[in-house]
């Protein structure tokens, strides 16, 4: 697999924090990478150091299989970037806008029509491509961000959280436009704090926090990572502390939590844990209304790795 | 190309205020031009006379009274101290004179009698004072050497007679020069308030840290893109240039096509370059658009009143024009002063005016520095 990025031994540091430590990784042809990562992890400070937006300290950044410098012009032309924040003019519509973006890179006015409208199909802005900026939801506004960053069709797209704050149905638009692009045979580089994003879209992901990656692969590999084998879910009317503390010895238990009506119960390991847990239910003579068990998710291996404390 | 059709396009939302300031402009220098008056031909003034004859009309009293009535306008009000003091406090009248019963005896008689007046004390005053003493001194000059009073009068006629053909020396047009000179002075307003304004808010618009980081990542060189958008707002400031030059010569007529005119035209070019690069560091300083019009707003009104252009100059205190050194207004205004006073153009009279030019280029300079140290400054702390 040709690779389209190569990091290595990146470190960038403010003053005396060391924004990212010594980071090496690499996106392959094609696939859509997920970047994850609690806030200030480093996620966009990784980014901004491929664009060459930051300068850094010490290490290597290869797009394309050439050193990525402020002025390689011909390598920015292959790239493509979504920013968290909305960045279009108040004073143009929704087509000037895609149709100004587009035209940094793409010279010729024809190519640039079709460009411009193939992204606004992407997108599903059909409807309001006289609009002004202004005039939009949250949900169209993302969508002209979206549209702005990929209309010059980029062989690397970088999507740094586009979906923040949207409304379910942009964001089903969204994330069926980032397939169709993938599709269409672009690498993309995507940053979100929605799990389920990553888990639908993301054939890689990398973990990090403070600067450092925590873990990298493919989902499946980094859930087997967690110590979690199973959770079970029982809704139950009431419990005593006494019966909670004589779950949690219970063999192969974790962890044991209970949040009315909801009594979570995690184990490491074992066979056949539901059927175990409904006999010792039964023997105790706790009544519950419903029971499921399931995997452990993205979430819980995110929340394992990069610890439940509440982050800036 | 696509960066000067999104300029345009920019300019398109922001044109208000440039349309705005225009008609101000027009709507004010068009009323200045109807209220102004000709002064171009030389017309003799007549002024406001009221006789009170105690005498008796004949002689050489008789020959006093039609002199004064020949070079001036005799008024005739009631007949009562109260009346006449009522008639100089209302300026219907700018002077009295009261020859006293027996004058023409006394005069003869080599007396030198007192002929009383009362005046307004203004220049209708001094001048009407200037013909009643030029009369008494060409009757007092021959009353003393000719006795018989009809050889007199007629001696004293034909001095008097003799008149100066006044021609103006000045080939200027005072009125119009004035009246351009006021246009292009109100036209540092228009400028500031209008188009600096405008260029504040396009470039404001590009400058935004978001749009600038996403031009920043494009296939484009962001000092290019830079380049292409400054040339864009010289041509704009150019073309509304030309727009004022055209209007000054609708609304001031050929007096623009002079020497005097050309200056104008000249100086209010320097002073619009000068403007374009207030905006430029305007803009590099703040980005929000709400600022920038207070900024503006203290910017064009402030140096406008400071450095005379709502104000003629000679009415500003000396602490403030002291002040208004430091602006760039002030330069342009006072050359604009200079063209109205000027009475010959040469190059001892335009000195002044070159280095008014001068320093309003230096202060370009020193703003371009300025924008570019900012630039600089911000680019390292991103």
């Amino acid at each position: 697999m040709k690779k389209i990025i190569e990091v290595k031994n990146l470190t960038k540091q403010y003053k005396e924090l060391k924004a990212i430590d010594n980071l090496s990784f690499d996106v392959v042809e094609g696939e859509i990478f997920g970047l994850l990562g609690p806030n200030g992890s480093g996620k966009s400070t990784t980014i901004n150091c491929i664009l060459q937006l930051l300068s850094f300290e010490s290490g290597s950044i290869k797009v394309f299989g050439k050193e990525m410098m402020p002025d390689s012009y011909d390598i920015k032309q292959k790239i493509g970037v979504v920013f968290q924040e909305v960045a279009v003019f108040d004073e143009l519509t929704v087509y000037e806008n895609i149709d100004y973006f587009c035209g940094l890179y793409i010279k010729d006015k024809k190519l640039r029509k079709e460009y411009v409208q193939y992204a606004i199909d992407l997108v599903g802005l059909n409807d309001f491509v006289k609009f002004q900026p202004k005039k939009l939801s949250g949900g169209l506004l993302r969508r002209l961000n979206i549209a702005c960053g990929i209309a010059h069709k980029p062989k690397l797209i970088i999507l740094d959280e586009p979906t923040v704050a949207v409304d379910p149905q942009s964001r089903n638009n969204i994330l069926e436009g980032i397939k169709k692009l993938r599709d269409d045979g672009a690498t993309i580089i995507y940053t979100t704090h929605y799990m389920e994003e990553v888990e639908i879209l993301c054939d890689r992901i990398m973990i990090l926090d403070k600067g450092k990656i925590l873990a990298s692969g493919k989902i499946d590999e980094l859930k087997q990572l967690a110590n979690i084998e199973e959770k079970i879910t029982v809704e139950v009317n009431d419990i005593t502390k006494e019966q909670l503390s004589k779950m949690s010895k219970l063999k192969n238990v974790e962890d044991v939590s209970f949040n009315q009506p909801n009594l979570v119960v995690t184990y490491k390991k074992g066979n056949n844990n539901i059927v175990k847990f409904m006999d010792y239910l039964n023997k105790e003579k706790i009544t519950y209304t419903k029971i499921f068990s399931e995997r452990p998710t993205l979430n819980d291996v995110f929340l394992e790795l990069t610890g439940k404390d509440l982050r800036d | 190309m696509i960066i000067f059709k999104t300029f345009l396009k920019v300019l398109n939302k922001c044109k208000f205020p440039l349309i705005l300031y225009t008609t101000i402009l027009v709507f004010v220098c068009g009323f200045n031009m109807q209220t102004s008056e000709n002064s171009l031909s030389f017309v003799e003034s007549r002024p406001d006379i009221l006789i009170i004859n105690q005498d008796e009309e004949k002689g050489i009293t008789k020959n006093l009274v039609e002199y004064i009535k020949e070079n001036s306008k005799i008024k005739k009000i009631k007949d009562n101290e109260q009346a006449r003091d009522d008639a100089l406090f209302y300026r219907d009248v700018n002077y009295i004179i009261y020859i006293p019963k027996g004058y023409r005896e006394d005069f003869l008689n080599g007396m030198n009698p007192e002929i009383k007046i009362k005046s307004t004390n203004d220049y209708q005053a001094s001048y009407a004072d200037m013909i009643l003493k030029r009369y008494l001194k060409v009757a007092n000059t021959y009353q003393s050497m000719e006795k018989n009073e009809n050889r007199l009068i007629e001696k004293v006629n034909k001095t008097l007679s003799k008149k100066t053909k006044v021609e103006l020396t000045t080939k200027k047009d005072t009125d119009s020069i004035e009246k351009m000179s006021f246009y292009y002075k109100f036209l540092n307003y228009s400028i500031l308030a209008g188009s600096i304004y405008v260029i504040c808010l396009i470039l404001s618009s590009f400058h935004e840290e978001k749009i600038k980081k996403r031009i920043t990542i494009s296939s484009i060189s962001y000092k290019k893109h830079n380049q292409v958008l400054l040339l864009s707002n010289l041509l704009l400031s150019l073309v509304v240039w030309m727009i004022y030059v055209v209007l000054s010569i609708v609304l001031c007529g050929k007096i623009v096509f002079t020497s005097y005119g050309l200056i104008c035209i000249m100086n209010s070019l320097i002073f619009t370059l000068c403007s374009l690069t207030i905006a430029f560091l305007i803009s590099t300083l703040v980005n929000n658009k709400n600022a920038i019009n207070g900024i503006i707003n203290v910017v064009a009104l402030g140096s406008s009143f400071l450095c005379g252009a709502f104000v003629p100059l000679e009415f500003l205190p000396k602490s403030v024009l002291k002040f208004a050194h430091i602006l760039p207004s002030y330069w342009y205004i006072n050359t604009n002063e200079m063209i109205k006073d000027m009475e010959v153009m040469n190059i001892n009279t335009i000195q002044g005016i070159l280095l008014n030019m001068g320093i309003l280029i230096i202060f370009s300079i020193i703003f371009i520095i300025l924008a570019n140290m900012v630039t600089k400054k911000k680019l390292k702390s991103n």
